[in-house]
């Protein structure tokens, strides 16, 4: 209770900080917003085409509900790591009006940097032989 | 699972997020419940978004949602500067407690602040008091010596026997610093020289002041005052030798601890004269008793004789009591005076025709009675109490009526106290109070000055009302 208040009380006042506070929702990354880093590398995708992406790269392993995706998004492009782009949905055939997301360049350098971080961490799994080379 | 209850569980989730998301939330759960068929299928959806809520919701809580303000602000700023907004919740309580703790907080230093005394006197040694000073001494005079003098309209004057009283009570609180009460010879020679030359340019009666005057240069010559280096001791030795010489009471020489102000002092200023009727109004205008004794007795204790413009009707009122009595009684044992007017306002009712009235304070005030129409006091025995500490305007009351043989006075001689002489300021702290008219008196007989009124049956003043109401009581039945 007292940490929502905290949070709430910090989160007022954050409209005024600047880009250099540090990003402490995001630092550590979450797995889910790491993913929604990921899947929009290739290309711009509204929420539900995130969802299904993160899906589809994880083998179905993670399937982002509504809450969680939605709330990682707003994360992100809070910290400016993606970008919101109005675009009409022509050819799907719905009418409606999606918000369709793209990656920053900051979010490109910290999914690299992200995927260093593990990619280290993957060194000494593998140095401690948890892992077997194959994996790599 | 419908809508309705994704719209419940939406809920949880911050206003803010409900605003921007809601809508594509609801899309993505329509998608999914679209795409994924079947029992098994389904459940695994269900227990997909209740652990989504469970992840989602503190995750939604974290954000700002400052976007949209900010978005805001910078649609708005169009060269005019704007206000937003920010909080839109009402106070919260550890608010409202802070500032409920910072006022009481605030309240108690400005009551300690407020205890605190005022620095009255800001600059030693010039007389002038600035505006700022004026206003803080009169403070310190209401809140330091509320006398019933105050508002009296003698501040010119000085009474002759307690001349200590109101001048020099109010001149001693605007200069507090202890001024040495010892005297130089210079200082000495210089208080006499300036009493003589007083006495010399403003007693009335010329031959007298010649005599005191002489009579002062004798004793100053025998070395009478060489020992008296003591500035009140001095006071009251040359009043007694002033007095001894010319035999009239009024005269006294007066000293100041503080310093007397050159020019006469200012009229009462307007907060003391109403404090002066506030106190009047809560002392009834010193009407202390106003009733009927038994055997239809009226019996008025007055205990001054104050201002007509406040107290008129306080004293009609007390007077029109007694009215249809057999016999009054005016207990003047504790009264000390007050204004000639009121004394004459009081006794003019006791008669049926006019009479020579004499005000020896007052040169100016009636020196005739009129009768006062449908008064029934006019003809009814009239007893005055009196005691040693009766003064002043009651003395005058006293005398007057006894002189007219109107009255039978009942108690103890009067103080004797009595007549008011022009104050004239010898030095910073002497100062000499002079009669200076001699006010022909009606009567032909010597006033009480110095002397008091002899009763006509004397008795303990403690005895005075007993005594008068069992004489009153014969008169009525004769």
């Amino acid at each position: 209770m007292l940490d929502i208040q905290i949070e709430r009380s910090y989160s007022r006042i954050s409209i005024y900080r600047s880009s250099t506070m540090p990003k402490r929702k995001l630092n550590p990354l979450p797995a889910a917003a790491f993913q929604i880093l990921l899947s929009l590398a290739d290309e711009d995708l509204h929420g539900y085409g995130i969802m299904r992406q993160v899906e589809q790269q994880t083998n179905g392993r993670m399937r982002l509900g509504p809450g969680t995706l939605y709330s990682s998004i707003q994360a992100l492009v809070e910290e400016k790591l993606i970008e919101e782009v109005d675009r009409k949905a022509d050819a799907v055939g719905d009418s409606e009006r999606r918000r369709y997301y793209r990656l920053t360049l900051s979010g490109r350098k910290l999914a690299r940097v992200e995927a260093e971080r593990l990619a280290d961490l993957l060194r000494v799994a593998r140095a401690k032989k948890i892992l077997r080379g194959e994996y790599v | 699972m419908s809508d309705r209850v994704f719209a419940l569980l939406v809920r949880l989730y911050p206003a803010a997020f409900r605003r921007k998301y809601q809508q594509e939330a609801l899309q993505l759960y329509r998608d999914r419940l679209r795409d994924e068929r079947g029992l098994v299928r389904r459940i695994a959806l269900y227990r997909d978004l209740l652990l989504d809520a469970a992840v989602g919701v503190p995750l939604a809580w974290r954000n700002s949602y400052g976007e949209a303000t900010s978005a805001r602000i910078a649609a708005d700023a169009s060269g005019m500067p704007t206000f937003h907004m920010l909080e839109r919740e009402p106070l919260k309580p550890g608010s409202v407690i802070v500032g409920c703790v910072f006022s009481i907080m605030a309240l108690v230093a400005f009551g300690l602040v407020m205890r605190l005394p005022a620095p009255h006197r800001f600059s030693n040694g010039n007389q002038a008091l600035s505006p700022v000073e004026a206003v803080l001494d009169r403070i310190n005079r209401v809140v330091s010596a509320p006398t019933g003098e105050a508002g009296n309209g003698d501040t010119t004057t000085v009474n002759g026997q307690s001349s200590q009283a109101p001048a020099s009570s109010r001149a001693e609180s605007r200069k507090t610093t202890g001024t040495d009460e010892r005297l130089t010879e210079r200082q000495q020679e210089q208080v006499i020289q300036g009493v003589s030359k007083n006495l010399a340019a403003h007693y009335f009666d010329r031959q007298r002041a010649e005599a005191a005057v002489e009579k002062l240069r004798a004793l100053k010559k025998q070395g009478a005052y060489a020992e008296i280096a003591d500035a009140p001791a001095l006071a009251e030795r040359l009043t007694a030798d002033i007095r001894n010489v010319t035999g009239d009471m009024h005269l006294n020489v007066a000293y100041s601890r503080s310093v007397i102000q050159n020019a006469a002092p200012a009229r009462p200023s307007t907060a003391d004269i109403l404090q002066y009727r506030a106190m009047l109004a809560r002392e009834n205008c010193s009407i202390e008793v106003a009733e009927v004794l038994p055997g239809n007795i009226g019996y008025l204790k007055f205990n001054a004789f104050p201002e007509m413009s406040v107290c008129g009707a306080s004293l009609r009122k007390a007077i029109a009591q007694v009215n249809s009595t057999r016999a009054v009684i005016f207990d003047l044992r504790d009264n000390t005076g007050g204004f000639p007017e009121t004394v004459a306002q009081v006794a003019a009712p006791l008669f049926d025709h006019t009479v020579a009235w004499y005000t020896p304070r007052n040169a100016r005030s009636a020196t005739t009675l009129h009768p006062v129409p449908s008064s029934t006091l006019a003809k009814i025995p009239v007893y005055i109490l009196t005691s040693s500490r009766t003064l002043s305007g009651a003395e005058q009351f006293t005398y007057d009526l006894k002189m007219l043989k109107r009255a039978t006075i009942v108690g103890e001689t009067t103080g004797g106290g009595g007549h008011v002489g022009t104050f004239h300021r010898v030095n910073e702290h002497f100062g000499i109070g002079i009669p200076e008219t001699k006010i022909a008196n009606p009567y032909g007989k010597p006033d009480w000055d110095g002397v008091g009124v002899e009763p006509d049956v004397k008795v303990k003043a403690a005895n005075a009302l007993d005594t008068a109401e069992k004489m009153a009581a014969k008169q009525i039945q004769r």
